[in-house]
């Protein structure tokens, strides 16, 4: 791939460190800080994502990732910081406006809409649907024409992703990883600038994995900007352009992929939580750690949910 | 620890024996014979021939003395009678028939000094359905300029019997007079609603339910302290502890035969606390169904036995005071220093690794129910000797355990225990300058407005999202 | 052995309580059932939407129509006091602060100082007035047996059917549309609804307002043919309509309005039957005993319904509210 080299190469303005400028960076963040009970959960100084190119988000596990998700997109609230977002600043907008402004985040813990139907899921995803509001919802007229044209934009994506003979089951009887392709592709119906994806491979059965790394390189073949966490370093080898390194909330290294990996900072990182990781391929048992440890996540969000 | 059958069972056991030697050492040492000389004021539950009777008592404010030579007259229709208090201030008037019935207190009969009653309280109607005996028509009489009157017999809700009225003795007192004694009513009360709030914050944090049937723990723990002392006339020691004790294995029964099942089949959240809501209907009106809708009365000594300033207190005020304190300090200890406290602690902040370090989350729900179940009975029987009971006490003052707790942030029993104090504080400050029956709204208002600043409540975290 | 009491249970099909309670129960569902907003203050917006309605009435002498916007502003500012400071929150502080507002209404409408406004404990008589005055039907007494209505009761009777019966079709059309989807999704999971661009606080408000006019417009029909007893608002109220939504079904329209008629006939039938027990001494208990029995009733059938039926009388299995 060697348009896939020079493309990367004009990513960045100097040399790779924490906080390297980009040539063309979509998002900037700066002095971003959020802390829950006295400890940084996110501490960045200055990131710059860049425009047109997947970036990895890469971290042990509480590094901050989530949570800096979370900040950029209007979830939660730093303590101070500031960023931009298309050269506009988006800090203190909140989490709808962000979405319409073109900045769309899928949840590590998927987020399906269980007991509406795929295609609801999908038509829910689309923007601009005029029977949304609750006084021309009343008046069909108004709203089915677009109605239409939403739903034939759900059918295209849901086939793309393989979907398409379940539109009328209810979202709850998909597999795990039918979920998550599902966000995916819901997130997709609003033609967003920029897809961010928290962890869109955990819990995916390793079949249903290489079609979403196909996907994730069709958005971008597309123009779309994609920033996604990931713990597999395969994975992220396999389609990231640059690599952002995140422990204990802060930026510790910026890199192409295959430099990052041999990084000191990047290793240091990792040791300090999972002791034998070689970067290359977790083996069985740590993928299984991991899987257990979002396993608890997920358990500890739904009960939350439920309250 | 999965294998160590006899932990597990003396877990629970434990806590609540320590509770009730607690309890019992406690009003040995204090209470001497104070809340056991029974007769001196029984139930209003007379013998009549007539099938119906109206049960007309007069009482001071200041310090619950009876108030004797009142005339009061009682008419519906062609049906009138007029009697006169007895020296035990009461009179018992029988009527004909079910009906609504107008009872009329005679001003001029009062005795010089005795005060007056509150406007709006007199004349009043009086339900009498067929059969009913001795239903009641309370009369409390305020000193000119009092404020703090509890409506007479027509809620069980928290009233400042402590004397809260004492303070309008003399007009123009100052402020201070006013609001001392309030304070400290007040803060009596807070004790009580923190028994009854840290087993609902408890549960909460272990369970994740919200529980709306916590209230007829707080009733059933109030009953049986009635049954024990009123009804078999034991002294109210025993009631006290056979209240607590009771209140414990309701909680261990209810859990077993109901809550447990429920986590087992995975039922959520929102439809448990539904679960909660009709079990709280259900055993509220089988207690009507037993005790009936009147007014119940511990046997007790209601002459203040402690002066200070403005400040009057009857022995039972202090007793409840001091058993309070002691037992929130045993559950502090217990919840910091033992091994289930600290387990249950654990459960609170996060069930799944709590599980996965090896706790048996279900002996701590368990252990959690049986203690709530206590202090709730044991916050009955002292809210049945602080004020009056009922078969809705408990449920009265649900939303003001529930103040409480959220005020103090969900699942944090320290904060349910700060809460209290604030809310308890709160209810009866009010009453200085809201009329006494707003006073539930004062602590509402205050949960609403804190609610506005402070979302996750004075001691509570935020929750996390993604 | 008198058995009248069998047609008088049927009269509650068309009774104006039951229209009352299928409006207000049907408003606790775009709320609760659709929306999944925990508010368990509806009887605390019946309140003042029926106050709103009576005072207007009675002290400003507003005529029907004014009076009735009137209920619509009180339900919609309760509903802006209530929502603004609790949506953002987690789903159990609305459950608390609504249950606490409703209560805070019923003390302040019975505080004796607000008597000539509100009538203090007794309530307010005679709102009818501008309702009646406006009805077309001959004087007379109409029905069969014990069921006899006066022109009256009539009156309110058709218009409360045909009102309930519209709402639910509009209710309906909502829920279909994809106003309506937002709101389910909101349901669901309001993060994933918010990921998307939806404003989630306005929909949650929206269905707030929604479902607290109803519950102001089913007090209307509730006090014409009576009067308005701020008693008959406590939380039990609340918990009746929950009883009712799920009874009947809490994500469905129509739920609401069948549970409310088997839960009044079931109610009533109890009643009777209780009456028959006590005077033939077939069960040991007294009149005074009675009276709880029916709460007994409502609180074990709650129960049972959330643990075994969930989805409701009307609702499909799989779109019970709790998964
Ligand atoms: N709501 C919260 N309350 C307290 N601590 C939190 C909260 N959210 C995240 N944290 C903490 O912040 C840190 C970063 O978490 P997170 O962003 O989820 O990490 P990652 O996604 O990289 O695994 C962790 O230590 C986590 O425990
Ligand atoms: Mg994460």
């Amino acid at each position: 791939m060697p348009d896939t080299t020079t493309e990367r190469a004009a990513l960045i303005e100097g040399a790779p460190a924490p906080g390297v400028k980009k040539t063309d960076p979509i998002v900037v963040a700066d002095g971003v800080q959020r802390t829950f009970g006295g400890v940084h959960a996110v501490d960045v100084d200055h990131v710059e994502i860049p425009r047109g190119a997947i970036t990895a988000l890469i971290g042990p596990n509480g590094a901050g990732k989530t949570t800096f998700f979370n900040l950029l997109t209007g979830f939660d609230k730093p303590n101070h910081g500031s960023w931009s977002f298309d050269g506009k600043p988006i800090g203190g907008v909140p989490a709808y406006k962000v979405a319409r402004r073109g900045m769309i985040r899928t949840f590590q813990l998927t987020k399906a809409l269980s007991m509406l139907s795929v295609m609801e899921n999908m038509r829910l995803g689309a923007q601009e649907q005029p029977g949304e509001n609750i006084a021309r919802a009343l008046v069909p007229a108004l709203w089915r024409g677009r109605e239409q044209q939403i739903t034939e934009r759900a059918q295209d994506l849901l086939a793309r992703f393989k979907l398409d003979t379940k539109a009328d089951d209810f979202a709850a009887s998909l597999s795990g990883g039918q979920r998550k392709l599902l966000e995916m592709a819901r997130a997709l119906m609003s033609d967003p600038t920029m897809i961010m994806l928290d962890e869109p491979m955990a819990g995916v059965n390793p079949a249903l994995t290489q079609s979403l790394l196909h996907h994730i390189l069709d958005l971008k073949a597309t123009g779309m900007t994609v920033l996604f966490v990931e713990h597999d370093m395969h994975v992220v080898r396999e389609i990231a352009d640059w690599v952002i390194v995140m422990a204990e909330g802060r930026i510790v290294a910026e890199g192409y992929p295959d430099q990052v990996m041999s990084d000191q900072a990047v290793i240091d990182a990792y040791l300090g939580s999972h002791h034998d990781t070689d970067l290359g391929d977790l083996s069985e048992e740590q993928q299984a750690e991991l899987l257990d440890e979002t396993q608890a996540e997920v358990e500890r969000e739904e009960e939350r949910n439920d309250g | 620890m999965r294998h160590d059958t006899t932990r597990r069972r003396s877990g629970p056991a434990a806590l609540l024996t320590v509770i009730a030697t607690a309890a019992f050492a406690l009003i040995l040492a204090f209470a001497g014979a104070a809340p056991a000389n029974a007769a001196s004021s029984p139930s209003p539950s007379p013998s009549s021939s007539a099938a119906q009777s109206i049960q007309v008592w007069i009482r001071k404010a200041s310090d619950r003395s009876d108030v004797p030579g009142v005339k009061v007259t009682v008419s519906q229709g062609s049906f009138s009678q007029t009697v006169t208090s007895g020296d035990d201030g009461k009179a018992l008037v029988p009527v004909p028939a079910a009906g609504t019935y107008k009872v009329d207190l005679d001003a001029s009969s009062v005795p010089e000094g005795a005060g007056t009653v509150p406007t709006g309280l007199n004349p009043r109607q009086v339900v009498v359905s067929a059969g009913n005996q001795g239903v009641p028509a309370y009369y409390i009489l305020v000193a000119p300029g009092g404020g703090a009157t509890p409506t007479p017999g027509a809620s069980g809700g928290a009233s400042s019997g402590a004397g809260g009225g004492g303070s309008g003795a003399d007009s123009g007192a100052s402020l201070f007079d006013l609001i001392a004694p309030r304070i400290v009513t007040g803060l009596i009360f807070g004790l009580l609603l923190a028994l009854a709030s840290i087993g609902v914050s408890l549960i909460y944090g272990t369970t994740g339910l919200n529980n709306f049937a916590h209230g007829e723990l707080v009733t059933f723990g109030a009953l049986m302290g009635y049954v024990f002392s009123a009804v078999l006339g034991l002294p109210g020691v025993v009631a006290i502890i056979a209240a607590t004790v009771l209140g414990g294995v309701f909680g261990y029964v209810q859990d077993l035969g109901l809550w447990r099942p429920l986590r087992r089949r995975g039922v959520a959240l929102v439809p448990l606390m539904i679960v909660s809501i009709g079990l709280s209907l259900a055993l509220r009106y089988l207690f009507q169904f037993i005790f009936g809708a009147d007014q119940l009365v511990l046997p007790a000594d209601n002459r203040a036995a402690f002066i200070l300033g403005p400040v009057r207190l009857r022995s039972t005020d202090i007793i409840s005071a001091v058993i309070c304190i002691v037992l929130l300090l045993l559950v502090a200890f217990v919840l910091l220093r033992t091994r289930i406290g600290k387990a249950t602690r654990a459960v609170s902040d996060n069930r799944s690794l709590a599980a996965a370090s090896g706790i048996d989350v279900e002996r701590v729900i368990r252990t959690v129910w049986v203690g709530a179940g206590s202090l709730a009975g044991l916050a009955g029987v002292l809210i049945g000797y602080y004020q009056s009971l009922r078969w809705d006490t408990g449920a009265s003052i649900l939303l003001l355990i529930f103040a409480a707790v959220t005020l103090g942030g969900f699942g944090t029993a320290f904060g349910a225990l700060v809460g209290s104090l604030v809310i308890g504080v709160i209810t009866d400050v009010s009453t200085v300058f809201i009329p006494n029956n707003l006073k539930y709204v004062a602590a509402l208002v205050v949960l609403i407005a804190i609610l506005l600043v402070r979302p996750q409540g004075i001691l509570g975290k935020a929750s996390r999202i993604g | 052995m008198d058995f009248s009491f069998l047609l008088l249970a049927l009269g509650q099909i068309i009774s104006p309580q039951t229209i009352a309670y299928a409006l207000a129960a049907l408003g606790l569902a775009v709320q609760f059932g659709f929306t999944g907003l925990l508010n368990f203050g509806q009887a605390g917006f019946m309140a003042i939407g029926g106050y709103a309605f009576a005072i207007t009435t009675l002290h400003l002498g507003f005529p029907f129509w004014l009076a009735v916007l009137a209920t619509l502003v009180a339900t919609t500012v309760m509903a802006l006091v209530l929502g603004i400071p609790t949506l953002r929150l987690r789903a159990d502080y609305l459950a608390i602060v609504t249950i606490a507002a409703a209560e805070i209404v019923r003390y302040v409408v019975k505080t004796p100082d607000l008597i000539p406004l509100t009538g203090g404990s007794d309530g307010l008589n005679g709102a009818a007035v501008t309702f009646d005055a406006l009805n077309p039907i001959p004087p007379g007494s109409y029905g069969f047996g014990p069921l006899r209505y006066d022109e009256n009761d009539l009156w309110i009777i058709l218009v409360g059917w045909i009102f309930v019966i519209l709402v639910a079709l509009l209710v309906r059309q909502l829920m279909k549309s994809p106003w309506g989807r937002v709101i389910k999704g909101i349901r669901e999971d309001e993060d994933a609804v918010r990921s998307l661009g939806k404003n989630v606080f306005s929909y949650k408000m929206q269905s707030l307002i929604l479902g607290g006019a109803l519950g102001g417009l089913a007090t209307i029909i509730n006090i014409i043919p009576t009067s308005l007893q701020p008693d008959n608002y406590g939380t039990q109220t609340t918990f009746f309509l929950l009883t009712i939504i799920l009874l009947g079904g809490a994500t469905t329209v129509f739920g609401p309005l069948v549970g409310a008629i088997v839960f009044w006939i079931v109610l009533s039938l109890a009643d009777g039957f209780l009456s028959l027990a006590v005077q033939y001494h077939w069960l040991p208990i007294t009149t005074i005993q009675q009276g709880p029995v029916r709460f007994i009733i409502v609180g074990v059938a709650l129960m049972l319904i959330v643990i075994f039926r969930p989805s409701g009388l009307i609702g499909k299995k799989r779109e019970a509210f709790f998964a």
